[in-house]
């Protein structure tokens, strides 16, 4: 029977019954446990389409369960858990609300069988996710929301489009692995890459996550971008375009990441960074390199959300997540500090964390595959990811100079869910066996090798040497009170002030024109005056002499022409 | 955070207390001397073990240590250089940002460890 329900259903019942549960324990209990009971219903679910539903003549498929959407779907209802848990304090109704729509739309878009059914669900996550943003009720997060919205809102007016397109062409609204080639398909994939945050269109993720709510930004930081990878996954696997476009998504974050001083935003630069590493395996699209990217998709949210979340407490505490504002706080925020640390080990890939048991197999099948140069950029990518996220975060935040300030440990249910999703970062790095068992494909890698492990400490720990010299020698760039200008330089000050050349150069012009017509008609007004006024010269002679001269002239003319006729 | 009130470690919790050894003088550089010779150790390593290795870079004796150290200097430098075009004031974006906004304060739960 329970079958037969979608699992985002449960979802969306909860978020229409939770505003008329009473506020507080009731409530965040009712959010903890719906995300448990999903998951369990989705670890427990037969593999095949269990639901489908008529609509205008379309059959959707709303449950396609296999390997690749179940892994997804367990590890969003494991997000929701986490992220809900650690927002147990929060009493804002539109927060819950809004978080639990927005798990149920990611849940549901993993599901869909059909491009209708991932339509629906890929607006339901923008429109949910924004109120996220708008929680914080500041003009800056309004403003912000907004540039959300539309981009994100873009994308699925962008997919509509490609699935119409799509539709005409094959005759198919079957969301399967498609080839890029025809209008339809590129635009299905601009508008997946829109999600994804690929080079160039990756700003709203930056602009977007710093600015929601302290739980917001945990919440986030799960779903949309990998409900993206999912779909890449599951749509264009080995489409070549995508192995360089991860690799330029690896490389370039994290030179922002560096010199960016709001920490929560050198996440979301970090996050873009990872999502990379995904992508590159998506489009070697090896049954390693997919393994690879649902597993490092799995970790990652897991230690994504971990970092998240340490310095979403250190930001409830201090009011500020900001490197030059922090340090020092380990003194007084110790368990934040050390839940930290293992987001930041985890995120860095040592050994006996998750990311090492899970990037390397997108690295090593990079290799086997003979891409040498990407391999060689996504080991610098390793390293530098080590570099902001794996030092710098904890580092500014917790030690470096010390801020005088003084905040009290997290609550007890930020650490709680803290200290979850570390045990859970390190079980996963300590024994993959579990994970591997989710993955879409038989998994023939053994992480732990004396190279692996040996080539691995010697990367990070060089990187932090690295670190070390430069900080010892004040080459290190400190943390300023700035903002990095982005490509989203260009929507926010690039266009507008073109247009704005355009409006005030066309309006100038205009009035400029306005002028010359009205001195114009003046003139001729004036110079009319001047002759056939009561004071002109015509008026003067007005009478007799000219009128007569002029009839004989008439006359004069009228006779020649006749003779000559 | 009152920043009158006398600042005494001995109150601090018990994990925060044993970390401020960290702080403690001789302490810095102790950690930077276990580095490096924790770095020395595992380059050294390199020459002990069968290295599998698919590329033949990798076969360069601590190719991963050199590549590490020098690809994560170059990235601060290039990132410090990328200062200069990039960097603006922080309420450069204002009022149509967060950035220079203080985060709204009944949001917070801002309390002193020893409150």
């Amino acid at each position: 029977m329970l079958e037969q329900i979608p699992t985002a259903f449960y979802f969306f019942v909860a978020a229409a019954i939770l505003p008329f549960l009473p506020r507080g324990t009731a409530r965040s209990l009712a959010l903890v446990v719906v995300p448990v009971f999903a998951g369990w219903m989705v670890w427990n679910l037969p593999m095949g389409v269990l639901v489908q539903a008529e609509m205008f003549g379309f059959t959707l498929d709303l449950m396609r369960v296999d390997k690749l959407s179940r892994i997804f779907g367990l590890i969003f209802c494991l997000a929701a858990f986490l992220g809900n848990l650690y927002a147990w304090h929060v009493r804002d109704t539109v927060q819950q609300v809004a978080a639990l729509l927005y798990a149920g739309s990611a849940i549901g878009a993993v599901f869909a069988g059909d491009l209708i059914t991932l339509f629906f669900y890929w607006e339901g996550t923008a429109i949910a996710s924004v109120f996220l943003i708008w929680a914080r009720g500041t003009t800056g997060a309004y403003h912000t929301g907004m540039r959300y919205l539309i981009i994100q809102v873009g994308s699925g007016v962008i997919l509509l489009a490609g699935l119409i397109l799509f539709y005409v062409e094959t005759g198919s609204i079957a969301f399967d692995k498609m080839t890029l080639g025809s209008p339809g398909t590129w635009l299905i994939f601009l508008s997946f890459g829109i999600k994804c945050a690929f080079p160039l269109l990756h700003n709203w993720l930056q602009d977007s996550y710093p600015a929601a709510t302290v739980t917001g930004t945990v919440i986030l930081s799960a779903f949309t971008t990998k409900l993206a990878v999912y779909a890449l996954a599951r749509g264009f696997a080995g489409t070549e375009i995508l192995i360089y476009i991860g690799a330029i998504m690896t490389l370039f974050p994290i030179f922002f990441a560096v010199i960016e001083n709001d920490l929560r935003r050198v996440l979301a630069y970090s996050l873009n960074n990872q999502l990379g590493f995904m992508v590159v395996g998506i489009g070697i699209g090896t049954e390693m390199a997919l393994n690879g990217t649902a597993a490092h998709a799995f970790a990652h949210i897991l230690y994504k959300a971990l970092l998240f979340m340490s310095m979403g407490a250190v930001l409830l505490r201090t009011g500020t997540a900001k490197g030059s504002e922090l340090g020092g706080l380990y003194r007084t925020m110790p368990l934040t500090m050390i839940f930290c640390v293992v987001g930041a080990a985890s995120i860095s890939a040592f050994p006996l964390f998750s990311g090492f048991v899970t990037k390397s197999l997108i690295l090593s099948a990079s290799t086997h595959e003979g891409h040498y140069i990407v391999w060689a950029i996504l080991l610098f990518a390793s390293a530098g990811v080590f570099h902001h996220s794996g030092i710098k975060i904890p580092y500014f935040a917790f030690f470096a100079h010390d801020s005088g300030l003084r905040p009290k440990e997290a609550p007890w249910n930020m650490l709680l869910a803290m200290g979850l999703t570390a045990v859970l970062c390190i079980a996963i790095g300590a024994f993959p066996a579990p994970l591997y068992a989710l993955l879409p494909y038989e998994v023939d890698y053994v992480p732990y090798t004396t190279t692996h492990v040996v080539t691995q400490l010697q990367l990070l720990f060089f990187s932090a040497l690295a670190f070390t010299v430069l900080m010892r020698t004040g080459i290190y760039p400190p943390e300023l009170k700035s903002v990095n200008l982005d490509t989203d330089w260009t929507y926010r000050r690039f266009f507008p002030m073109i247009l704005g050349h355009i409006s005030s150069a066309v309006s100038a012009n205009r009035s400029r024109f306005a002028a010359w017509q009205k001195r114009r008609y003046n003139q001729l007004i004036s110079k009319l005056y001047h002759s056939y006024g009561p004071e002109g010269p015509i008026s003067q002679v007005w009478p007799t002499g000219s009128m007569v001269l002029w009839i004989a002239i008439v006359l004069g003319i009228t006779l020649i022409v006749n003779y000559l006729s | 955070m009152d920043p009158n009130k006398p600042d005494n470690p001995d109150t601090y919790p018990a994990l925060g207390r044993l970390l401020t050894w960290v702080d403690r003088p001789g302490s810095l550089k102790k950690i930077i001397y276990g580095l490096y010779v924790l770095c020395a150790t595992l380059f050294a390593a390199d020459f002990f073990y069968h290295k599998h290795t698919y590329l033949r870079v990798e076969d360069i004796p601590g190719f991963y240590a050199l590549y590490g150290f020098f690809m994560c200097a170059a990235l601060v430098v290039c990132a410090k250089g990328m200062r200069i075009f990039l960097k603006r004031p922080e309420d450069y974006y204002a009022p149509k940002d967060v950035e220079s906004e203080p985060f709204p304060e009944d949001q917070l739960d801002r309390v002193d460890y020893d409150a």
